[in-house]
């Protein structure tokens, strides 16, 4: 019998079945009946098998997990059951009612593991995949799948960028980078890779994660693997058993005091502003003349910006699995409030999974998961003068947040002579008033029919379809700016950008299992073609008669610049192969081959090819370690694959013509054209061809086991919109250039230390290496400058780059000895490196003093998770961090502008104020205004550059399961869980060291400027009190 | 095996029949494949080679061009940093390093002006090959040759040898090119000039505010002074003047477009079109020329709008002592050119300074205005042609046209007689009647008289800092590499020299 591809629930199906057939056989002899319930973890196992050992007795648990079996005194019943460890308990004269627990198995070799276009039996895996079951995952009161994985999986870097709920996730497998393609893995739910947003999708309908990370595993997806692919399976009924759980959460969420960017309080910064005045010997201000008038009178603008804010969540899930049908319907509820004022995210969420078996050789199934997210995030993220948490945090700290009567105030403006050159609404009314809201109607649907003609072939055809339909509503009111130096009344705007995208994929696929002797063979074809289809319309509408209508045709004015309509379309079409073969389950070969057509690629390369290959060795299954007492268990893997990255625009290879170049001759506006991108007729996907090895090893009866990767992988074809001399008349060429190398270490470990009846504690923890470095770019070129980066060959992607900071100069002497800007530098300014060593101090260009100043990449990751279970309670701690990673400190060209226009950091206080008092060393003087202290804000040089290792205590759940219940009741389980409980960091520039800003067209963030902190929203700390109760 | 073989073969069947599902145009966006087709698709491509200028008048030729002479300079704001791209133009102070500079508006110059050349090459380039009525093509082909030519000319005299593209680029092997010296840069203006004059309609003929037959002839007569090829710069500028097409407006301040009625007047030549309004096509280099911090209430006398805001920052192309002293008594122009603001925020001492006034006109938004930037007006053809005449000896010739210029200023006849008096006369009225119009630092330097002129105001900025407007405020005070980069030609730009092999 092979079944080595069948998945987890047909494995026991076919189990339960065989052992139906069994129990016609059995013979009786001077036995009495036995009877008892199957259970584990207080639920009763269904389709367990009793046997009595050495007979052909036996027969399986009902749906309660009840038995009954003939057997007689001094024999043993076996019970046993997928995944579970084996027990035997003895009979013993006149006891008739044995119960018997089951203990989840230490080893999962047996367990069927979700792969590409199929499932694997664990020990046959020659790829590098590694899998989460979704109940791991259930107490994590979080919105989204990847926060849930945090930590728990090697060599996938996992980071929350921002806390807007439901946002901000960054998922990079294997360190995967790309110039300018995405570096996200590609999502395949239920076998459709799908388009649209992973967040969005109800973490509680999922049953199965496998992370695919070695290209063996990957190929098979082809132009779109090289990020590593993510395979979720939904829910499915157990077998034999009809299920309805109910799984409520509610709490609250709080950004911790610790942890926040110290800013000064309202009389540090008088004190400040009074002696900026005196050491550049101008007259002191009369509202900054006595700063203790302040005490006690700070208006926190940063902390009123946030609150306490609830969280609750509602799932049912109804399973059944009899006779024919095999449904699950699983229906939620995510509402969360943020902990910024006025931002909230709503999901409904309902799925219904339903297989069918018309015969025994005709299966159908229909996935169905309509999805509606509501998302009201205002304009909090961004630069100085565009995020509303940023302006915030810099804002006055003089200046009231609220007049005499309570009420919010409107507008701050100091007199000129006080430095304040910038007018300030008030940030509480633009969280209240600005509206930016999105909801998102989402449907994806996966259909399929199966056909087994003959034992061991199957045909297999599905449908999948997802639409997305994305409405986005901005007004900003003329009461309202999210800006600083906006007066108010301001232009009321509004935006709305209506998305609709729809994209389906057919897929055809033959497998064909067969087994002749030893010899166990699969072979795997299909076909397949998706297509994606996006509509987009914006329109931009401003000055508004009334804030109270903000409809367009309430506007004076349609902002053409900003109404956009237009069509984005691909379509892929693909063939792909594989071949399995193993000889005893003992030697392993696999090997796939994809080849995709992409409407994205240039008309002259449209075809891509992507094979694979990988092979394993069980020598735990050889003669020599077959009885090793420590070793239960040794496999090791290897594998060579190629994959694509796709990524790279839709419409990328065309020239493109820009018809809205228009141009006024007298009073009277003619159309203009102009051919604005550069054709090239050979674009073509980015490739990366990897090599894995990897060794997996079970110790002491497999209750420790380990695993352990090693990859380097060469991504070549960077889609690369070349920089050319803008003499050509255009900006860049986009083309495939260059080669990045990959390489790192991946270990991962399960034990469990202790595994009795009572107390069982089980560790899994993780650690990875990644590292890269630039092989090539285009040639000609040796270097990407960004604003804060470089992207040069011979050293790792995207390091921080500027001036290197060497202090201050001390005083009149240091300044004559050393080299300075002209014109720029004085006592007390900050002292940078001369690295060109040309005696002054250049920026710009490439032989200027710039240098490299830090690296975003951590020298390595890590994670784990400890579970415990002592009778009736269990607690699990999971926790991650990140060693060596830096972050650019953005925000300090405002929070430490030493010009005093803004509320700075606490520790500008201790800046250098002369020859004798020459402060801490971070900050320079303030005197000599903008040409002195824009040095030191405006170059960017080492003094942004700080530590951001961290260590986070992710969640804690402790939770107590009622086993005496009314017999509606299965089960009933209560817990507390914490989520984002502390954050262990040196990192002093705000709560969240995982924060990297999102690619805002300025030169912050993007792929080629990782690691920017731009003072962006808060990571909560989350407090959560569940139910989960199974009828 | 066998069944894999069939997949194969049945795929590769496939494979050959899904090109059209892979075959994914651009839907709502044209593309070169379906551009360059018609006589409609030529005209919007000669529109939108015109675009470029509205961005070099508005944002770069003043501060490469006029504050970067003795005619403005900056209002020193000692809260605002990142102003040392501004302030090195003014300050000769321009970074160089390598023949490169990392000056944020050489840079911008360099790349508009080749953006107008790489859009003028692709329809000089397809033009013949589509077919469509000859005068049409002519006049189309004709701007064309002027704006690559315009471009070119700026080049030359902002760089001297440039990159000489006269083919579209295809392929990025094409992008860059070798310097080419700067006599063929030059021959290259004359050669598409020559071409363009014939082609172009005149005055009378071409709609408003494109480019006219007059233009070309006036723009290569430059082209020719600069060279000091002063009989054909005579001869080519005759046909303007004696055309009847041009006159001098009747009074100075009518000149400029001040409102719509008033745009490209009987005295323009060629100017750069703006519109006020939501189209994008507005211009708003009044508010650039302002000294600040400048409050709402300030600004709105000046420039008459509903919804004045305040405007924070180092104010840019503020006239100089020596220009406001430049005028001669009597002058009408000096009114009509400079004009007082009293900014209260201000840290100078005294707190009213002077702006350009010349371009004022009232308008409804702030930040948005519709006055179109001179380029040529009738005024310097006259003065072209007088300094055409008097370096050919002509001086009797050249005395009345430099005297119907300075009659409509309200001024007597000159008093200069000799050659060498008469070409001081010139210079001297071009710097009045062409104030702020982005032409001192190219009379400076095609005369040679950069060290003469520079050097000495840099002196009177550096030893009377408060009269070039640096507050009393200690350290406020010209930096200490002022005045050290007195070079003919700006440094390449260091990005482009980044991509280039060639510089």
């Amino acid at each position: 019998m092979n079944n080595h591809y069948l998945s987890k629930m047909k494995v026991r199906l076919v189990g339960f079945l065989l052992l139906m057939f069994c129990i016609s056989v059995t013979s009786f002899g001077q036995t009495q009946s036995v009877r008892g319930v199957i259970t584990s973890e207080g639920e009763p196992v269904p389709g367990a098998l009793v046997l009595v050992k050495g007979t052909q007795r036996g027969t399986v648990t009902d749906i309660d997990g009840n038995f009954s079996i003939e057997a007689a005194a001094g024999e043993t019943l076996v019970v046993s059951f997928v995944g579970y460890t084996t027990k035997e308990v003895a009979v013993i004269g006149g006891q008739t009612t044995y119960n018997v627990t089951l203990d989840l198995s230490t080893s999962d070799l047996s367990e069927v593991v979700v792969v590409g276009y199929g499932s694997q039996i664990k020990k046959e895996v020659t790829g590098s995949i590694q899998s989460v079951n979704g109940k791991e995952l259930a107490d994590l009161p979080v919105s989204s799948i990847a926060q849930k994985l945090q930590g728990r999986l090697a060599g996938v870097q996992i980071n929350q960028t921002t806390g807007r709920p439901g946002q901000g996730m960054n998922v990079r497998i294997r360190g995967q980078l790309s110039v300018s393609g995405g570096s996200a893995p590609l999502y395949v739910v239920d076998g459709f890779p799908i388009t649209g947003d992973i967040n969005s999708i109800n973490p509680d309908e999922i049953e199965d994660i496998s992370v695919l990370k070695d290209a063996a595993s990957t190929s098979l997806y082809g132009s779109r693997a090289a990020n590593g692919v993510v395979l979720i399976t939904t829910k499915k009924g157990k077998a034999g058993l009809t299920s309805v759980n109910l799984n409520v959460f509610t709490g609250f969420q709080q950004v911790p005091e610790q942890g926040r960017l110290e800013m000064m309080n309202a009389e540090e910064f008088a004190q400040f502003k009074k002696e900026y005045y005196e050491d550049a010997g101008q007259p002191v201000p009369d509202v900054f003349q006595n700063p203790a008038q302040y005490r006690g009178k700070t208006n926190d603008w940063y902390g009123a910006m946030l609150e306490t804010a609830p969280i609750t969540s509602y799932n049912l899930t109804v399973t059944s699995n009899k006779e024919k049908v095999n449904t699950a319907i699983i229906a939620g509820v995510f509402d969360q409030k943020g902990v910024v004022r006025n931002t909230d995210y709503e999901r409904f969420s309902l799925r219904m999974n339903t297989d069918y078996a018309i015969s025994d050789k005709v299966n159908i199934g229909v996935n169905v998961a309509p999805n509606y997210v509501k998302d009201n995030t205002p304009r909090t993220d961004g630069s100085r003068g565009t995020g509303i948490l940023f302006n915030a945090l810099h804002t006055w700290p003089v200046m009231p947040i609220y007049d005499e009567e309570g009420e919010l105030t409107f507008f701050n403006r100091f007199p000129a002579n006080t430095g304040n050159i910038f007018a300030y609404p008030n940030w509480l009314r633009s969280a209240d008033e600005i509206t930016n809201e999105t909801l998102v109607v989402s449907v994806l649907a996966n259909t399929y029919a199966e056909w087994k003609p003959i034992k061991g072939l199957s045909v297999k055809s599905t449908f999948n379809a997802e639409t997305r339909n994305s409405r986005f509503f901005s007004f900003n009111p003329s009461t309202a700016t999210s800006a600083i130096n906006v007066a108010i009344p301001t232009v009321a705007v509004s935006v709305r950008d209506d998305i609709e995208d729809f994209s389906w994929l057919n897929e055809n696929i033959v497998t064909y299992d067969k087994s002749i002797g030893d010899h166990n063979f699969q072979v795997l074809g299909g076909f397949s073609n998706q297509t994606f289809r996006r509509d987009r319309t914006r329109v931009q509408a401003d000055t508004y008669a009334d804030d109270r209508l903000p409809t367009i045709q309430g506007a004076l004015n349609i902002n053409r610049g900003g109404t956009i309509s237009g069509v984005e379309e691909w379509s892929l079409t693909s063939v792909f192969s594989r071949l399995t073969y193993n000889f005893k389950s003992k030697y392993l070969f696999t090997a796939s081959m994809r080849a995709d057509g992409s409407s994205r690629f240039g008309a002259d390369n449209r075809w891509g090819v992507f094979p694979s290959t990988s092979v394993g060795w069980v020598l735990s299954d050889e003669g020599f370690l077959a009885d090793n007492p420590t070793i239960s268990f040794t496999k090791l893997r290897a594998s060579y694959g190629v994959t694509g990255n796709n990524n790279i625009g839709n419409y990328t290879s065309y020239a493109l013509v820009n018809n809205t170049i228009n141009t006024v001759f007298g009073n009277t506006i003619v159309p203009g054209a102009a051919i604005t991108s550069l054709q090239n007729n050979n674009l073509g996907w980015e490739t990366t061809s990897q090599f894995d090895i990897g060794l997996d090893l079970g110790l002491w009866d497999d209750r420790v086991s380990f695993v352990y990767d090693f990859y380097t992988k060469n991504t070549t074809n960077l889609l690369y919109a070349v920089q050319i001399p803008q003499e050509s008349g255009f900006t860049n060429f986009n083309d495939n250039i260059g080669e990045i190398k990959f390489w790192g270490h991946e270990f991962a470990i399960n034990a469990i230390p202790v595994n009795t009846s009572n107390f069982r504690w089980s560790v899994n923890a993780n650690i990875s290496f990644n590292r890269n470095e630039v092989i090539a770019l285009a040639d000609g070129i040796d270097r990407v400058y960004g604003q804060f980066h470089i992207t040069q060959v011979g050293k790792p992607f995207g390091q921080f780059y500027g001036l290197n900071k060497l202090g201050n100069y001390a005083n009149a002497e240091d300044l004559a000895d050393s080299p300075k800007i002209p014109g720029r530098s004085t006592v007390g300014s900050i002292k940078l490196e001369d690295v060109n060593g040309d005696g002054v101090i250049t920026f710009g260009g490439d032989n200027d003093d710039r240098t490299i100043i830090g690296n975003p990449f951590p020298d390595f990751v890590y994670g784990i998770v400890n579970n415990f279970t002592f009778k009736n309670w269990d607690a699990s701690i999971t926790a991650s961090g990140s060693e060596g990673n830096e972050l650019y400190m953005r925000h300090l060209f405002s929070t430490a502008n030493l010009d005093g226009v803004f509320n700075m950091v606490r520790r500008a206080r201790d800046r250098f104020r002369s020859p004798e008092n020459p402060g801490a060393g971070i900050f320079g003087t303030t005197v000599g205004g903008g040409n002195v202290t824009g040095v030191e804000r405006d170059w960017p040089n080492s003094n942004f550059v700080w530590d951001a290792s961290y260590f986070t205590i992710r969640n804690i759940t402790l939770g107590y399961t009622f086993k005496k219940l009314p017999k509606s009741v299965k089960s009933a389980r209560v817990y507390a869980s914490g989520q984002n409980l502390w954050v262990f960091t040196p990192y002093w520039g705000g709560s969240n060291p995982e924060v990297s800003m999102q690619d805002n067209g300025q030169g912050d963030g993007g792929n080629l400027s990782p690691g920017i902190d731009l003072a962006g929203y808060p990571v909560p700390r989350t407090i959560t009190f569940g139910v989960n109760v199974n009828f | 095996m066998k069944k894999y073989i069939i997949g194969l073969l049945s795929a590769s069947l496939f494979l050959t029949s899904c090109e059209d599902f892979l075959t994914v145009v651009p839907e709502t966006q044209l593309s070169s494949a379906t551009f360059f087709k018609n006589q409609n698709d030529f005209e919007q491509a000669v529109n939108a080679a015109y675009s470029p200028l509205r961005t070099i008048t508005n944002d770069r030729s003043w501060l490469l061009s006029e504050m970067h002479s003795d005619n403005t300079y900056y209002v020193r704001n000692v809260l605002f940093g990142a102003v040392d791209n501004q302030e090195d133009l003014a300050d000769f102070s321009v970074p160089e390093s390598n023949g490169t500079t990392a000056n944020v508006h050489v840079l911008n110059q360099w790349r508009q002006d080749y953006l107008i050349i790489a859009r003028t090459n692709q329809i000089l380039a397809l033009i013949d090959e589509v077919n469509f009525d000859a005068a049409v093509k002519g006049n189309l082909k004709g701007q064309a040759l002027f704006l690559r030519a315009y471009a070119y000319f700026e080049l030359a005299r902002y760089f001297g040898s440039v990159p000489l593209h006269l083919t579209p680029v295809a392929v990025r092997s094409e992008a860059a090119l070798d310097l080419s010296p700067e006599p063929a840069v030059y021959a290259q203006i004359e050669t598409d000039l020559v071409a363009a004059i014939p082609l172009l309609l005149d005055k009378a003929a071409q709609q408003p505010g494109r480019v006219t037959s007059g233009a070309a002839r006036t723009l290569l007569a430059n082209v020719y002074i600069n060279q000091k090829k002063w009989a054909e710069a005579e001869q080519v500028l005759s046909p303007v003047i004696s055309s009847g097409q041009y006159t001098l407006m009747a009074s100075y301040d009518m000149a400029f477009s001040e409102n719509a009625a008033n745009k490209n007047n009987a005295e323009s030549v060629f100017e750069v079109q703006f519109i006020e309004g939501a189209a994008g096509l507005q211009g708003n280099f009044m508010y650039q020329f302002m000294p600040r911090p400048i409050s709402a209430a300030e600004l709105q006398p000046i420039m008459g709008t509903n919804n004045a805001q305040p405007i924070d920052g180092e104010g840019n192309n503020i006239p100089t002592p020596d220009i406001i002293a430049a005028y001669e008594e009597g002058d009408l122009r000096k009114d009509a050119s400079i004009g007082y603001v009293f900014l209260a925020g201000a840290f100078q001492d005294p707190k009213t300074l002077p702006y350009i006034k010349k371009f004022e006109s009232a308008h409804s938004q702030h930040n948005n205005h519709g006055m179109n930037f001179p380029i040529y007006r009738y005024a310097e053809v006259l003065l072209f042609m007088a300094e055409a005449l008097n370096e050919q000896g002509k001086t009797a010739q050249a005395i009345p046209l430099l005297n119907q210029v300075r009659s409509r200023a309200g001024l007597a006849a000159t008093t200069a007689s000799g050659q060498a008096d008469v070409r001081e006369a010139i210079f001297k009225e071009r710097r009045v009647e062409l104030a702020f119009e982005n032409k001192r630092w190219f009379d400076i330097q095609r005369t040679d008289r950069i060290q003469e002129i520079i050097v000495p105001f840099g002196q009177r900025v550096v030893a009377n800092p408060r009269a070039y407007y640096y507050p009393p405020i200690a350290g406020a005070v010209p930096r200490n590499n002022v005045f050290t980069n007195l070079n003919k030609f700006y440094a390449y730009p260091a990005a482009e020299s980044d991509l280039s092999p060639y510089f």
